[in-house]
């Protein structure tokens, strides 16, 4: 018998490469002839471009090209909104953005040039946060005016709600921009061949996404591209379309007809974007006395920056994702995208579920308090259930989130710990606890969320997958050799899965979403199904016997009712080629989920599943200086069956940690548009000693529509660690905090506002 | 300005070469000897992805210049365990999920051979506290911790 | 990086000499973590650099029980932290170096480099001051011996003299009666430089104290002594009360800056915690219970 292979924690398909640091990054491919570029940037955080001197930069001996926004092509690209050229043309709208690119012999030299670039700005008046855009006579990042984005939904009688309820609670929250912090900077190495195809090797969640933004860019074919995924040092969303810099490396190879590279600086990757969306929520919600929710309403401020990006879509989920996770009737929420002259925004690892649920579970636990209710029975009493309807459409198919709640609430030792707290002390302790759900699957990006999985089956019985779902270090090709290699009967060592590549790679949307592993994991589990009749069809032939009778197991095929009918996997599949029409097994197979795509009203179920998480947690808080730790923490994914356990594990770690980071630690500086620190000595990010142990337990409902009862995990994750700090500092401390990040200096300040109650 | 010959050791192998003043010793394992195992991620000495062993002694090669190597003996991932005869490091990060990405995996493995030898039997907080010169974004530490803890425990940490 | 000329004497005679001949032209390098980053960013941008790293004498920690220690100015932090001597004679200093940066730093970073440089989001400054140390500096006219209290400035600014080196840090022999203990403070755990910290030091008579050192670093351009606090301390059967009083005179007679890492506000908040609670832990006290 073949052990299974699904649901046994195993080493990730890359790892082996990995620790011997043979792996290779867009960084570290070097080819014959290649050259390199650097970005000049802007100053300024709106101004003209008067001129652009660039004749003592390209004087410079090694200097082989400098391009500007003269060069590029006019047409403009963007998700919906078409509103960037490949360089900055004309008119600048943030500080960083990228005005001019010089491909050099040598990085150094490139440097070196840059800096004889001479440009003349005329500065202009700059919007520089909501509140400035929103303004009377504010002036206009683009000519359609600073509202980019505007969401209406309502559902239900939200007035007859709050009429109903016996507690209303109103307040403003807000939260700020975070920076995905992969280690790896951005890279891209792209070159021009002798048919004038173009092939880019670069850091992305999807290779067909870079695909038609480079086509739409550069102005070119979409066919005349090729893009190859480089293995990725982490992405956390930023890598899906927005980033800038594999786009003008692509249109740099062009200009000078040979390899070129664009290695980010970790300064050039912090100042081009790419950090989530900054938010101020106002959430209203009235309950009655036994803690039911009879309405919401929410409103929604928005900061994209000076482009668009995905930023509506994230927005989108701000502003409805929430209300599905509980038993709602009566829900409105009104969401304005707003740009400023500051850094693109977008898509983070949550995709805009982040910042309700700091707003959500900071709100409920509050009015848990009101009810004198423990929050955990507020959630229990409104979460949605397995089988539910939500209020938007959504078909919960698996519903994990009473047994996360129950998994953290007892591993934490709720009660007892909640009842030890006396609020006095030095060091403060206090506890607090979330509770999010995500998607896995969104039907968004256009009447498809399917997945296709290209199946080889060699002549020795192992197997190749194509597929161009990436893996960026969140253990997708992973997922896909254990589901492949189980329904075959092999072992996981026989199986290879390819790097994305759109000339060989089926079409595929990509790593967002949480999609991979319920839309790809079902595509590869119809694969290797067929590839397994195939064989057992050939096995039957030549064996003589049914088909119906064959099984795979450890790589070779026998019957069940005749102990001396076998023949190893390799017999089989020469076989498959070496008879009269004849040929090697290659089977394909799509799943595209039984979706549908929000309909105006954004009623719909987008996903074919949803999943859930819980986190409880402990934080001292030390109340002279300010500093608030977290000591212990709980969390709980729902993420279907774990299909490797030990890859949730490490997203719930990860995850959890990014959570600690924008909660207590990460925290953006601008003045005047400009990025303070821009490094990582300053923007700092949890390191080990700043974390304590990330308890992770799996809730392994057993999801209907998913590959063998899975669905996505990982982004679930990061949902509840910033609400459940804040609601464990107002357990330790009697303070709420209702802006993020929690800096001492808040905690401080609102300390010695308690202590000092206005006469 | 002036080129610089160099002579040293690295992954056990005597390496000759003419380097400029200027040259940080990331720059030159990358760049002109093709190990880029070695990572950037910030050079600026905050992130570790650069670390190596220099005599034994972990450093971050994006803070040191290659000159100052000369006759000294550096170790970088690819001097530390193939295929086949992996470092237990490696083993275990495999094994508890150290890295994900990977990214940050060499720096953070050059990082744990020199807690190991200097403390082959650390308690957890000593663990974090031996990376604290290393950032991972993916993993949130936790298998990285436990890799070296469980490497500890089997006894490989001298 | 821009290009340099790197040069690398085998005495300390030929290093000054170096630096004489090309005057502000050239520029010291030790373990070089700080240099490096400012010569990247063209803060420094020396022409002739020239490298200790030769100078193996200078890497040497000995001790003596009449004259006390001597840590020369190349010995790494980790050297320090892991010296049995100093561990054995000044756990005070190996506990502070042992604790500073991260262990790449600390195998890179020289304790010479640290003083010199001046950045005051450091250590060892205010440390050194509490124990008393001096630091002894080659010239091109010998060498000088002055206390470390009047070596350290400003901001990035020592009372080195142009071609100077420092060659080696001294520090008393030890007190069986002197107490010490030092704090460092972090804005929060997942930052790299301390925002403040607090050294002190004191001869214990009796259940009292005399001889009181407190100096605060990190959170002043330069390490500053907090005399009113010294003096108030000084002769006292130290309490919570105490200790207490003790943070209040060392918060109103701070001169904090402000940057990135916290404004003066902050700085003398945070300043005032860790005195309350060096001062208590000194005197085995629990700090914990009450605030300040
Ligand atoms: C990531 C990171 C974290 C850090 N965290 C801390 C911390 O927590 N606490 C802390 O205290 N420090 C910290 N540091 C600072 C570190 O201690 C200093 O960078 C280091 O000590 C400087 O020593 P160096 O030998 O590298 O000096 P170099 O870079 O070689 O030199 C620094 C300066 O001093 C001059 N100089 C050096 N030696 C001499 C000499 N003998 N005579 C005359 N001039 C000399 C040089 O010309 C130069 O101007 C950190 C550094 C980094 C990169
Ligand atoms: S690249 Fe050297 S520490 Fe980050
Ligand atoms: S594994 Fe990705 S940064 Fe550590």
């Amino acid at each position: 018998m073949t052990v299974s292979v699904v649901g046994q924690p195993m080493p990730q398909v890359s790892a082996q490469e990995k620790v011997q640091g043979r792996a290779v990054y867009a960084g570290d491919i070097k080819m014959a002839g290649m050259l390199h570029a650097k970005l000049l940037r802007s100053p300024h955080a709106h101004a003209r471009i008067l001129s652009i001197d660039t004749s003592a930069a390209e004087a410079l001996p090694g200097v082989k090209v400098v391009v500007t926004g003269d060069d590029v092509p006019r047409r403009r690209w963007g998700v919906h909104h078409k509103q960037q050229n490949v360089l900055a043309c004309g008119l600048v709208r943030f500080v960083g953005e990228e005005v001019a690119a010089v491909v050099a012999t040598t990085e150094a030299v490139a440097q070196d040039a840059l800096e004889l670039i001479r440009i003349e700005y005329e500065e202009l008046p700059a919007v520089l946060d909501i509140d400035a855009a929103l303004s009377e006579g504010a002036v206009p990042v683009h000519p359609e005016g600073n509202v980019v984005d505007e969401i209406n939904i309502a559902r239900g009688d939200v007035e007859a709600g709050f009429a109903a309820a016996d507690i209303v609670h109103e307040e403003v929250y807000t939260t700020h921009s975070q920076y995905p912090g992969y280690m790896e900077p951005m890279a891209t190495v792209a070159a021009t061949d002798g048919n004038g195809r173009l092939t880019v090797w670069t850091s992305t969640q999807s290779v067909f996404l870079a695909r038609q933004r480079l086509a739409e860019a550069l102005d070119r074919p979409i066919s005349s591209i090729r893009v190859i995924q480089a293995t990725v040092g982490g992405g956390f969303g930023a890598k899906i379309v927005e980033e800038r810099s594999s786009v003008i490396a692509a249109f740099l190879a062009t200009k000078v007809d040979r390899p070129v590279r664009l290695n980010l600086s970790r300064l050039d990757d912090i100042q081009s974007g790419c950090f989530s969306v900054p938010m101020r929520i106002r959430l209203k919600m009235g309950m009655t006395r036994d803690g039911t929710i009879t309405a919401k309403d929410v409103t929604i401020e928005a900061e994209c920056g000076a482009y668009a990006g995905l930023s509506p879509e994230v927005m989108l989920v701000t502003a409805m994702r929430s209300d599905n996770m509980q038993r709602l009737e009566n829900v409105r929420s009104h969401a304005r995208m707003i740009h400023t002259h500051t850094m693109p925004r977008g898509a983070f690892r949550g995709f805009g579920g982040t910042q309700m649920s700091f707003a959500l579970n900071s709100h409920m636990s509050t009015m848990a308090d009101m009810l004198g209710m423990d929050p955990f029975d507020l959630h229990r009493r409104n979460a949605i259930r397995t089988g539910d309807l939500s209020v938007h459409g959504w078909e919960i198919g698996s519903c994990g989130l009473p047994e996360c709640l129950d998994q953290v609430s007892t591993a934490l030792d709720w009660t007892a710990r909640r009842a030890r707290n006396t609020r006095c002390g030095v060091l403060r302790r206090g506890v607090g606890m979330a509770a999010v759900m995500h998607v896995s699957g969104n039907r968004t990006m256009g009447n498809w969320d399917g997945s296709t999985v290209v199946l080889k089956v060699n002549e020795d019985g192992r197997v190749v997958i194509l597929t161009a779902e990436s893996d960026m270090g969140q253990g997708a090709n992973t997922m896909l050799t254990q589901i492949c290699a189980q329904e075959l009967g092999i072992p996981v060592s026989h199986v290879t899965v390819q790097a994305p590549d759109t000339d060989n790679s089926p079409y595929c949307l990509g790593s967002l979403a949480s999609r991979v592993t319920i839309n790809a994991g079902n595509a590869m589990l119809g694969a290797a199904r067929q590839a397994r009749s195939q064989i057992l069809e050939a096995a039957a032939q030549k064996l003589g016997c049914e088909a119906a009778d064959l099984t795979i197991a450890d790589g070779v095929v026998h019957s069940g009712k005749n102990p001396n009918l076998f023949a190893p996997l390799p017999e089989i599949c020469r076989y498959h080629i070496f008879r009269h029409g004849g040929e090697g097994i290659l089977v394909r197979h799509t799943h595209d989920p039984k979706t549908v795509m929000m309909n105006k009203e954004h009623y719909g179920n987008i996903a074919p599943a949803y999943s859930f998480a819980a986190q409880a947690l402990e934080v001292e808080v030390d109340t002279e200086t300010g500093q608030v730790r977290v000591v212990e923490t709980y969390l709980s994914d729902d993420c279907g069956k774990a299909i490797n356990p030990l890859t949730v594990h490490g997203q719930s770690a990860g995850a959890a940690v990014q959570a600690v980071g924008w909660t207590l630690y990460e925290e953006l500086q601008m003045e005047g548009g400009r990025v303070m620190n821009g490094n990582l000595a300053d923007y700092t990010m949890p390191t080990a000693e700043a974390v304590p142990t990330m308890h992770s337990d799996i809730v392994e409902t057993d999801e209907p529509n998913g590959p063998l009862g899975a669905k996505g995990a990982s982004e679930t994750a990061i949902l509840p660690g910033a609400p459940a700090i804040a609601n464990a500092v107002y357990d330790a401390i009697g303070v709420r905090i209702t802006d993020l990040p929690i800096t001492p200096e808040k905690i401080l300040a609102a300390l010695a506002a308690k202590e000092q109650p206005h006469a | 300005m002036s080129g610089h010959k160099l002579s040293l050791v690295v992954n056990g192998e005597r390496v000759e070469a003419d380097v400029p003043s200027n040259r940080l010793l990331s720059e030159f394992l990358r760049d002109d000897l093709a190990l880029t195992g070695t990572k950037r991620g910030c050079e600026t000495g905050v992130c570790g992805a650069c670390s190596v062993l220099v005599d034994g002694d972990v450093v971050k090669s994006c803070l040191s210049l290659a000159v100052q190597m000369n006759g000294r003996e550096i170790t970088t991932v690819e001097g530390l365990g193939r295929v086949g005869a992996l470092h237990p490091l490696q083993q275990q990060f495999m094994e508890k999920g150290g890295l994900q990405c990977g990214y940050c995996t060499p720096g953070f493995l050059m990082a744990a051979v020199d807690l190991l030898k200097r403390n082959p039997n650390p308690d957890d907080a000593e663990i974090r506290e031996g990376l604290s010169g290393n950032l991972c974004r993916c993993t949130g530490y936790q298998g990285i911790v436990d890799a070296i803890r469980s490497t500890a425990e089997a006894g490989h940490g001298a | 990086m821009h290009s340099f000329e790197f040069m690398e004497p085998t005495t300390l005679a030929e290093a000054l000499r170096l630096l004489a001949t090309h005057e502000d032209d050239a520029c010291v390098f030790a373990g070089g973590t700080a240099l490096l980053l400012a010569m990247r960013q063209r803060m420094m941008v020396p022409e002739i650099v020239v490298s200790l790293g030769r100078l193996h004498d200078l890497r040497t920690i000995g001790w003596t029980p009449a004259g006390g220690l001597r840590i020369g100015a190349l010995a790494r932090h980790g050297d320090v932290a892991r010296s049995e001597l100093v561990q054995q004679h000044y756990p005070m200093l190996a506990g502070v170096a042992a604790g500073l940066a991260n262990p790449q730093v600390r195998n890179q970073a020289t304790i010479g480099g640290n003083l010199c440089y001046a950045d005051p989001a450091t250590d060892p400054p205010s440390c050194l001051i509490a124990m008393g140390a001096e630091v002894t500096i080659a010239g091109p006219d010998g060498e000088r011996r002055i206390p470390m209290r009047t070596f350290s400035v400003d901001f990035f600014t020592t009372a080195l003299e142009p071609g100077e080196i420092l060659t080696g840090i001294l520090l008393p022999p030890p007190d069986p009666q002197r107490l010490g203990h030092y704090r460092r403070h972090l804005r929060t755990a997942a930052e790299h430089r301390p925002v403040a910290n607090v050294a002190l030091t004191a001869r214990r008579v009796g259940s009292a104290w005399d001889e009181v050192r407190l100096v605060v670093g990190a959170a002043t351009p330069s390490p500053q002594s907090m005399t009113r606090a010294e003096a108030y301390l000084a002769g006292r059967a130290i309490t919570l009360d105490v200790a207490a009083e003790a943070a209040s005179l060392v918060a109103e007679e701070l001169a904090p800056i402000s940057d990135g890492r916290g404004d003066a506000a902050f700085r003398r908040q945070v300043v005032r915690a860790a005195t309350r609670r060096i001062v208590a832990e000194a005197a085995g006290l629990d700090w914990k219970e009450t605030a300040a």
